[in-house]
């Protein structure tokens, strides 16, 4: 028998039911034309880009109070993922006791004249429109590789782990071209925000010596960026982002840790081999082997770092301006090089000697333009000495590890403890310098890699210790066996350096909120 | 990593495909503009939001009758279009996973909140009120309930609670937000009466706002002063360098809780020179001969001692008010959270009333509300005064209300409830045994909650009725009661405006949630006292209730026809009586445009009292101001809604942190980011240091959207509103090793 209906029954249905349509929706109210129109006609301009001219967003910073209607209007009008915001509102604060100062600032894409993110892809995923200046990305076409990630000195492309790709603010080119206005500038309850139409010369100009959007931006010159920020008001020299003094750890991007060292292992023993034909050609073989293993082992990893690999094979399309794409050809042809010469060498063919040295200059130009990627970022971090000086001294490091453990040498293993002391050595002074000194351009990286990474820091030292030691030891015996444990600290002082390499980098961003 | 086929096909640059149609807008039509094409409606309907007080419209985007998403409404008369970033995402924290679905039961062996029927927590319910109440008779349970729910739901809580189940006590957690400006209201208009209306804003020449931040508390209103074509002078008078502080005209710093003193100081200099408007006062007050004698003494070196201010700002302050044609006065929390907040907001009233600053456009003494319904809760919960502002011990108002109502006369207790601080303190003294919070989280907002949370343990019986299971306070409940929220149900909200708008129902709840008004009927029911409730059919029938309820009242909406009636004009602001049904409701209304206050003799009064010194100054042990307040715009009041949205939490500061002045943080030893120690003679917590000007030295300021900050807190009271004063107390900061 069914149970009696109850009154909680009843209201439990009751909830159920939605109501509003039949009660009050407006379902024949079928308006094409937004109304919203009154309130942002002003604020978007009537005609089109002309020749050398696009859009850009204009910010008055009088009138931007830190409500933050844009970004979450931006995130609900264009249907982003939960956790996606494609504009963000920072702080600016500074001044005096008697004269504070505070400043809430809105941002997103630059939409810049030079992207770097348009520059840095391998495959093209981006695209300066021709019309309107607005930087588009490509979704289907990118292969979330997140170079852009790292080029943009903006912090604007996000990559999303559910879709592999990165995404990110197109200034709502179809609003705009249908004549409405970007869910931002629709949605500032104080017309804070405006499209305007500049002069890409104007903008190139005014981005020069030392120029940024906002204190604490990074220097215009690198990517020209369009936004203009107006203010009516004395912004004390002293005016600082919230999070100025902020240490975060940025992403760590293991792949590329590792595919980074294996690559620069295998030709630091493919140099090995290469060199050993001078002094003991028995190890020519298996250096040239080992190197092959872990170049293949290093590319194969770095599949691993992209969001959608199927697509890689478009990388040929940066070539004109992506590191990225030069890396990838660089080490397609250092592995088609270095997998020949290891097999000529098996079979005894007379075509491994010019291998031999196309391998090395490959093995050089392949590190090279990893070493690129990174220094074409700007990052201070990154510099073009210190990361060559990381990669080079890494193959070096290495190469001399795989002699030392192929010929059991005990002076290999020696040599590479003194390259070891010599880098640690200038990489540590030059961290301290930078923590000491505020306007060191290291100077938050090295205080991030010191406060927030100390374990690592640590293991690197011990490694480092190890080398040294082991390398007294094996004079006295069992080289092999000390230059194998050697190999392993060394590796694990490289791996060390190499997550510092990315992870206390200190990316530039745009001025953000109050760090917790 | 995705794989996908798709990347292989020979194309050599892909410029559509199913990721870039993921983000394809299309028109949205129903005057939408382009809208994400996978969240096209079919119809849109607009509401008003559930956050705070303004009461913007939100046009919602439904798909078969179901929300979707959301956008600002371009025709509401409050928003204009626009909404703060909360109001963007009010339809996100109803999809938490944390949502009460389900009634739960903690189970006295394990310890646990276990999920029950409806039938046994209601049998639950039941017993041990009733238990409670035959034991220790009707003065010992309360419930403490909200600004947050619909009108029609505040007056079912009341009336059930004291008609119904019988019992006495009761408050919300309005007494932590409006119930200075209601009871300054009360006795300086006759009625609880915010007189303004938005377009004020845009029609003054001068605004004045005390101890408020609209920029990040009440973003839209601070549209509409954007709004005003006067160029007006904008003076904020706020410690500290706020967003709003900024960008003022004029902005007075003075030091924390000398805001009666300043606003003394400058009666006297208008009353002195002569800059007043003696014919309004004349016309329309009284008491202001007492009021020019008492304020002499405010002489301008005495206010610049006590306030710092210096003279010639004081003098400018004044001048500027002499200068304006049309001038407001403003305030918020900054006034009503204070040991003398009653007073200090009627100083307000003074300024406004004896320079004829009310009733013509672009004047008036406005305090700008807190919570989305605030003003529901003031004028229809049944809480401090007898539903609808009537008076209990008034026999005419009982007859009145008992027959509305349907029920008899000795229902209606003569004894007035107790305030918040009281039942907590009766907590403490063991008079209550049974606590019923509702759509409150006390045990995070209460002031000194350290201390509330022990006395928690004293209860016989918790119930928490509420949206989530996770707030600080439901977990600590016997028994938590799953509330269907916003959008989940109808009913009306009235903003500071007094405006009247609508809440529908665009969103299932999940489980076996149900709005707050079936869980009274449910109560009722099972209680026994259904047929006395028999009336409450409905929202819509028991704001048929309310309508009668407030005939003849200063707060009359026998006009309003219906619900749709209130829709179809974009909300209707109270007064609208029944001799005026058959006229178009004007967009803007404000009040006293005809001189003609609440109080029996027509007049508006001076009220004024020497000022006290605070309850707990700093000293050598304690040296450092505490000032509380909010912290960002995406962040609402104990964040139990507001952390539920990814972009809401990405838009504020994840962690406590306190603003410290470079002067102070030098003195300490402290940098931005360093971890440091807050102590107050009630406990301690920890927090992210940020070195800022912005907060003057011998002060700090910390949001208190975060848990432990009110474990700081003093537990100090104005005397007639009962409204804790949170933005004073002595604490020590130092660094965390």
């Amino acid at each position: 028998m069914e149970a009696p209906r109850t009154l909680i029954d009843d209201l439990l249905e009751e909830q159920q039911r939605l109501t509003a349509v039949e009660r009050f929706a407006r379902k024949h109210d079928r308006h094409d034309l937004p109304a919203q129109a009154r309130y942002y006609r002003d604020l978007i301009p009537l005609e089109k880009p002309g020749k050398g001219e696009q859009y850009a967003f204009a910010v008055d910073l009088d009138a931007c109070t830190g409500c933050k209607a844009c970004v979450s209007a931006c995130h609900s009008l264009n249907g982003l993922d939960d956790e996606e915001l494609w504009r963000t509102v920072g702080t600016l604060h500074g001044g005096h006791r008697h004269e504070p100062y505070l400043q809430t600032i809105t941002t997103a894409c630059h939409h810049c004249v030079d992207p770097a993110c348009a520059e840095g892809c391998p495959v093209l995923a981006y695209e300066k429109d021709t019309e309107t200046g607005i930087v588009r990305h490509l979704d289907d076409q990118c292969i979330g590789c997140q170079y852009c990630v790292l080029k943009c000195p903006y912090d604007v492309p996000k990559y999303s782990h559910k879709r592999g790709i990165v995404r990110k603010c197109d200034m709502c080119h179809g609003r705009l071209a249908a004549g409405e206005a970007p869910a931002c500038v629709q949605a500032c309850p104080n017309e804070a925000i405006r499209i305007e139409i500049v002069n890409q010369a104007d903008v190139v100009a005014a981005s020069g010596n030392g120029a940024h959007v906002t204190p604490g931006a990074f220097e215009s010159s690198y990517t020209r960026p369009t936004t203009k920020y107006a203010t009516s008001r004395q912004m004390p020299e002293n005016a600082r982002p919230a999070n100025d003094t902020e240490l975060r750890l940025d992403h760590a991007h293991w792949p590329l840790i590792y595919m980074l060292v294996l690559t620069q292992a295998a030709a630091g023993a493919y140099t090995a081999s290469v060199a050993s034909g001078w002094f003991a050609p028995f190890l020519r073989l298996p250096l040239a082997v080992t190197g092959t293993v872990l170049l293949h082992l290093g590319l194969a990893v770095s599949v691993l770092h992209l969001g959608r690999p199927l697509g890689a094979w478009r990388f040929f399309l940066g070539l004109r301006t992506s590191w990225m794409s030069r890396e990838i050809l660089g080490f397609g042809l250092f592995a088609g090089a270095g997998t020949a010469y290891a097999g000529a060498l098996w079979l005894g063919w007379a075509v491994a000697r010019p291998l031999a040295f196309g391998t090395v200059a490959l093995a050089a130009l392949g590190i090279f333009c990893s070493a690129m990627i990174y220094i074409d970022t700007r990052r201070p971090w990154w510099t073009a000495r210190a990361t060559l000086a990381r990669f080079f001294g890494a193959a070096v490091i290495l190469g001399l590890h795989a002699v030392a453990v192929a010929a059991a040498s005990p002076v290999a293993l020696i040599a590479a403890a003194v390259a070891q002391l010599l880098f640690a050595g200038g990489q540590a002074s030059a961290e301290a310098r930078a923590i000491d000194d505020e306007e060191h351009p290291w100077h938050r990286a090295a205080r991030t890699a010191k406060v927030l990474m100390p374990k690592v820091r640590e293991l690197r030292e011990i490694a480092l210790l190890l080398c040294v030691a082991l390398a007294a030891v094996a004079f006295m015996g069992a080289p092999r066996s000390c230059a194998i444990l050697s190999s392993v600290a060394a590796v694990g002082a490289v791996l060390a350096e190499r997550l510092m390499f990315f992870r206390a980098a200190a990316a530039p961003r745009m001025p953000g909120g109050v760090p917790t | 990593m995705k794989f996908s086929f798709d990347d292989l096909t020979p194309e050599i640059r892909r410029f559509d495909g199913p990721l870039t149609r993921d983000l394809v807008r299309e028109p949205g039509k129903f005057g939408l503009g382009q809208v994400p094409a996978r969240l096209l409606p079919d119809a849109t309907t607009t509401m008003v939001c559930g956050f705070c007080s303004t009461g913007c419209g939100l046009k919602i985007h439904l798909r078969d009758g179901e929300a979707v998403n959301l956008s600002a409404e371009t025709e509401y008369p409050v928003n204009l279009g626009m909404a703060c970033p909360k109001g963007w995402e009010a339809l996100t924290p109803l999809a938490a996973p944390d949502r009460a679905t389900t009634p739960l039961l903690r189970n006295p062996a394990t310890g646990d909140l276990e999920p029950v029927g409806w039938d046994r927590a209601l049998e639950v319910f039941c017993e041990k009120f009733k238990a409670v109440q035959a034991e220790h008779g009707p003065e010992s349970a309360a419930f403490l309930s909200t600004g947050q729910i619909v009108t029609e739901e505040m007056a079912f809580l009341g009336t059930l609670w004291k008609f119904g189940l019988g019992f006495v006590h009761c408050d919300s957690n309005t007494r932590q937000c409006m119930a200075t400006a209601h009871v300054a209201y009360k006795q300086s208009f006759g009625f609880d009466a915010p007189p303004f209306t938005y377009a004020d804003f845009e029609q003054s020449d001068v605004l004045v706002f005390i101890g408020a931040n609209p920029c990040i508390a009440h973003p839209i209103m601070w549209q509409r002063v954007l709004r005003n074509p006067n160029q007006p002078e904008i003076i904020v008078v706020d410690p500290r360098k706020t967003e709003t502080a900024m960008a003022a005209t004029q902005h007075y710093p003075l030091r924390p809780k000398s805001d009666l003193t300043l606003l003394y100081g400058l009666a006297n200099i208008l009353i002195t020179s002569g800059w007043i408007n003696r014919d309004y006062i004349a016309a329309h007050t009284t008491g202001f001969r007492e009021f020019a004698e008492f304020v002499t003494p405010f002489t301008t070196d005495r206010v610049c001692a006590e306030t710092g201010v210096s003279a010639d700002d004081l003098w400018h302050f004044a001048e500027t008010i002499r200068d304006g044609k049309r001038v407001s006065f403003w305030w918020t929390m900054g006034v009503n959270q204070s040991h003398e907040s009653t007073r200090t907001a009627q100083a307000i009233i003074a300024l406004a009333l004896m320079t004829g600053n009310m009733g013509r456009p672009g004047t008036g003494a406005n305090s700008i509300t807190g919570q989305c319904n605030a003003m529901g809760s003031r004028l229809f919960a049944n809480v401090t005064s007898l539903i609808g502002g009537h008076d209990a011990k008034n026999p005419e108002h009982r007859a009145k209300v008992a027959n509305i109502l349907g029920l008899p006369e000795d229902r209606i207790p003569t004894q007035p409830s107790m305030a918040y601080d009281e039942i907590v303190q009766g907590i403490e003294d063991g008079k209550i045994k049974a606590l019923w919070v509702i759509a409150t989280n006390s045990s995070h907002s209460w002031v000194q909650h350290g201390k509330f949370n022990e006395l928690l343990k004293k209860l016989d019986f918790l119930v928490v009725q509420d949206l989530y299971t996770t707030t600080e306070t439901a977990r600590r409940a016997d028994l938590v009661l799953p509330a269907a929220g916003w959008g989940e149900k109808e009913g009306t909200l009235i903003n500071s405006e007094r405006r009247i708008g609508l809440v529908k129902k665009v969103k299932r709840a999940p489980g076996l949630a149900l709005a707050d008004f079936h869980i009274f009927q449910l109560i009722a029911d099972r209680w026994g006292c259904g047929p006395m409730f028999a009336r409450w059919q409905s929202p819509e029938a028991a704001f048929g209730l309310l309508k009668e309820i407030s005939r003849g009242q200063p707060c009359e909406i026998t006009g309003i026809r219906c619900y749709a009636h209130i829709d179809e004009n974009g909300g209707i602001q109270w007064p609208w009586p029944a001799s005026q049904a058959d006229a178009q409701p004007a967009r803007e209304r404000r009040l006293f445009e005809d001189g003609q206050y609440f109080t029996p003799d027509g007049r508006a009064r001076f009220l004024f009292e020497m000022p006290r010194p605070v309850a707990e100054p700093t000293d050598a042990e304690y040296p450092l101001v505490l000032l509380t307040g909010r912290g960002t715009s995406a962040q609402w009041h104990t964040g139990s809604r507001t952390n539920k949205s990814d972009v809401l939490r990405r838009l504020a500061p994840e962690g406590c942190y306190v603003e410290i002045n470079p002067l102070d943080a030098h003195r300490l030893g402290i940098r931005s980011g360093q971890r440091v120690e807050i102590r107050s003679r009630r406990g301690a917590i920890a927090a992210a240091a940020f070195v800022t000007p912005t907060v003057q030295p011998g002060q700090i300021f910390i949001p208190m959207h975060y848990a432990e900050m009110n474990r700081l807190t003093f537990p100090s009271f104005d005397p007639y509103s009962r409204q804790p004063s949170y933005k004073h107390c002595a604490v020590a900061v130092q660094l965390m090793d």
